[in-house]
């Protein structure tokens, strides 16, 4: 036997002994992750095919003898054996000049593309799929969408649970917390969520016409607070119907165009909220118009599930 | 002429470099002069702008917040308009980054406020769960370096013509003036104004109170910078 195949064979067992010491010999091991075994499962085979791939050159450099045609052409003595391009390389070679050619005018043309063009491209694939798969949803899906669009956008202000994370934003498994309805009869708003055009007086246009058109009191607020906060029920009853209902409606569904729902959400105040933001007693929201309208709808769905399930 | 050029290896190389740099210009600079310059509605920083400006780039927040938006949907959905070359045009230096740990940054004013940023620099994990945010205490306790914030006023004002105290046209149609001031003092003053509005949305009664003493804390700084952002 030639001594290269016995030292082939050394190469080939010492290194597969390295690679088994290393991987599988180590702590942890394969620890059975299978980009582990095909690692391990390309080192083997890179070490196989390395030594026989030397062993075949090897040997020819060693035993092989100069034969064929040699070509006319002769430098100082040197000579060129007659070769010619194997035809399968021959064809790839003619197919690729006519593929590049074909790709830079056609396919993929250099002179034409723009990297906004692709971009806007993508938007209209996208806008057209959205609208052939949710432009009419309803229901479940809809509150479905409402909740994956609510923990993308709005939950890094009104948290996971949508509770306003202790008072940081607006709690929007309830309507309204006795503190907000407070100060915004103390301060009145000017929001103008519905479309009003008008704004709500603070504490000094409100007047209890229950008691004669007298200036709501502090008791008053207190408790007209907290009954329009417990959805329209306990005390503080007669002080809503005196001073707020002329505007809110009598079981405070609020009237178009005049002022809002405030005994529970519905979607047209919720998508005039996003489309313009509004500061109230906690703080400032920003405007979420750069949502489409069917999310923002969707948006609204979800917070109206989400105090409904109280 | 090439055969003297031949004989002189480092002349050869010069003028290779010449020619094709020569390519470089004509192809670049028109282009790059074009699209640097910066787009209606984009106007110089203010006072405390800068000096918020300042904050982020002492606190590294360019390490892990980008200032850039690619043209991708996945990006303009959660970020908003992809960026324009000219929107960065008074930005010395850009703060593009190259890794976002964190979200992007490049239009953070549109849709977060004065009151969450001050939630949140202060503890981001009660307001993000899971955030690997660090607390940025000290921005409630330093005070902002308005002076160097001047100083780069002044310069940028000298050097690049940045246009303070003249009007900006903005997207409305309308115009809009960055002050700037003609002495420390004035500057410091200019600065307390803005300030004074940032507080009035912020909680904070330690912040509050330093504002109305006269001294503005960093976050105050940082906030109007972010709100900014747009």
């Amino acid at each position: 036997m030639n001594k290269i195949y016995l030292w082939g064979i050394i190469v080939t067992v010492a290194m597969l002994a390295f690679t088994y010491v290393s991987v599988i010999g180590s702590k942890g091991g394969f620890n059975g992750d299978i980009v582990n075994m095909l690692a391990v499962a390309g080192a083997v085979a890179l070490v196989i095919i390395t030594v026989f791939v030397v062993i075949k050159y090897v040997r020819q450099m060693q035993v092989d003898t100069a034969d064929g045609d040699l070509a006319d052409e002769n430098w100082d003595g040197i000579g060129e054996y007659y070769n010619p391009i194997p035809t399968g390389w021959a064809i790839i070679y003619l197919a690729t000049m006519v593929w590049g050619i074909w790709y830079f005018v056609a396919g993929y043309p250099v002179n034409s593309y723009s990297q906004i063009g692709e971009y806007n491209e993508d938007v209209a694939v996208h806008n057209a799929k959205f609208e052939k798969e949710y432009a009419s949803i309803t229901g479940d899906r809809l509150v479905e969408m409402g909740e994956s669009v609510f923990l993308a956008e709005c939950k890094v202000c009104h948290g996971l649970a949508a509770d306003g994370i202790d008072g940081k934003a607006a709690d929007l498994t309830v309507r309204l917390e006795s503190v907000t309805v407070k100060d915004v009869i103390v301060n009145g708003s000017t929001n103008s969520l519905m479309n009003e055009g008008s704004s709500m007086p603070g504490r000094d246009g409100l007047m209890n016409a229950n008691k004669d058109y007298a200036p709501i009191t502090d008791s008053e607020i207190d408790a007209v607070s907290v009954y329009v906060a417990n959805g329209m029920s306990g005390e503080g009853a007669d002080v809503f119907a005196g001073a707020c209902a002329s505007c809110h409606g009598t079981d405070g569904k609020g009237i178009s165009d005049l002022a809002p729902n405030i005994a529970s959400y519905d979607t047209t105040l919720l998508v005039n909220v996003l489309n313009h933001g509004k500061k109230g007693s906690i703080g400032a929201m920003p405007a979420f118009d750069r949502l489409n309208a069917k999310q923002k709808e969707a948006v609204s769905a979800y917070i109206i599930s989400l105090s409904k399930g109280e | 002429m090439f055969h003297w050029l031949e004989k002189h290896p480092f002349f050869f190389a010069l003028s290779v470099f010449v020619v094709i740099a020569f390519a470089g210009l004509v192809e670049i600079v028109p282009n790059f002069a074009q699209a640097s310059r910066p787009l209606v509605g984009t106007a110089p920083y203010s006072t405390l702008e800068l000096a918020g400006r300042h904050v982020y780039i002492k606190n590294s927040c360019n390490a892990c917040h980008s200032q850039l938006i690619r043209p991708f949907k996945s990006e303009t959905d959660r970020y908003g308009h992809y960026s324009l070359s000219g929107e960065y045009a008074y930005d010395r230096p850009f703060l593009w980054g190259s890794k976002r740990t964190g979200p992007d940054l490049m239009r953070v004013g549109n849709y977060r406020t004065t009151d969450w940023h001050e939630n949140h620099m202060k503890d981001p994990a009660a307001v993000v769960p899971g955030s690997i945010m660090p607390k940025y205490t000290w921005l409630y306790e330093n005070e902002t370096d308005v002076a160097t914030a001047y100083a780069e006023q002044l310069t940028i004002a000298q050097f690049f013509s940045t246009p303070y105290n003249t009007p900006i046209p903005m997207k409305d149609g309308s115009s809009k003036i960055i002050k700037m001031g003609d002495s420390i003092a004035e500057a410091n003053a200019l600065a307390l104004e803005e300030a004074k509005v940032i507080v009035a949305d912020m909680k904070d009664q330690d912040i509050k109170d330093a504002v109305a003493s006269g001294k503005i804390p960093e976050i105050v700084a940082i906030i109007a910078y972010m709100n900014s952002l747009k």
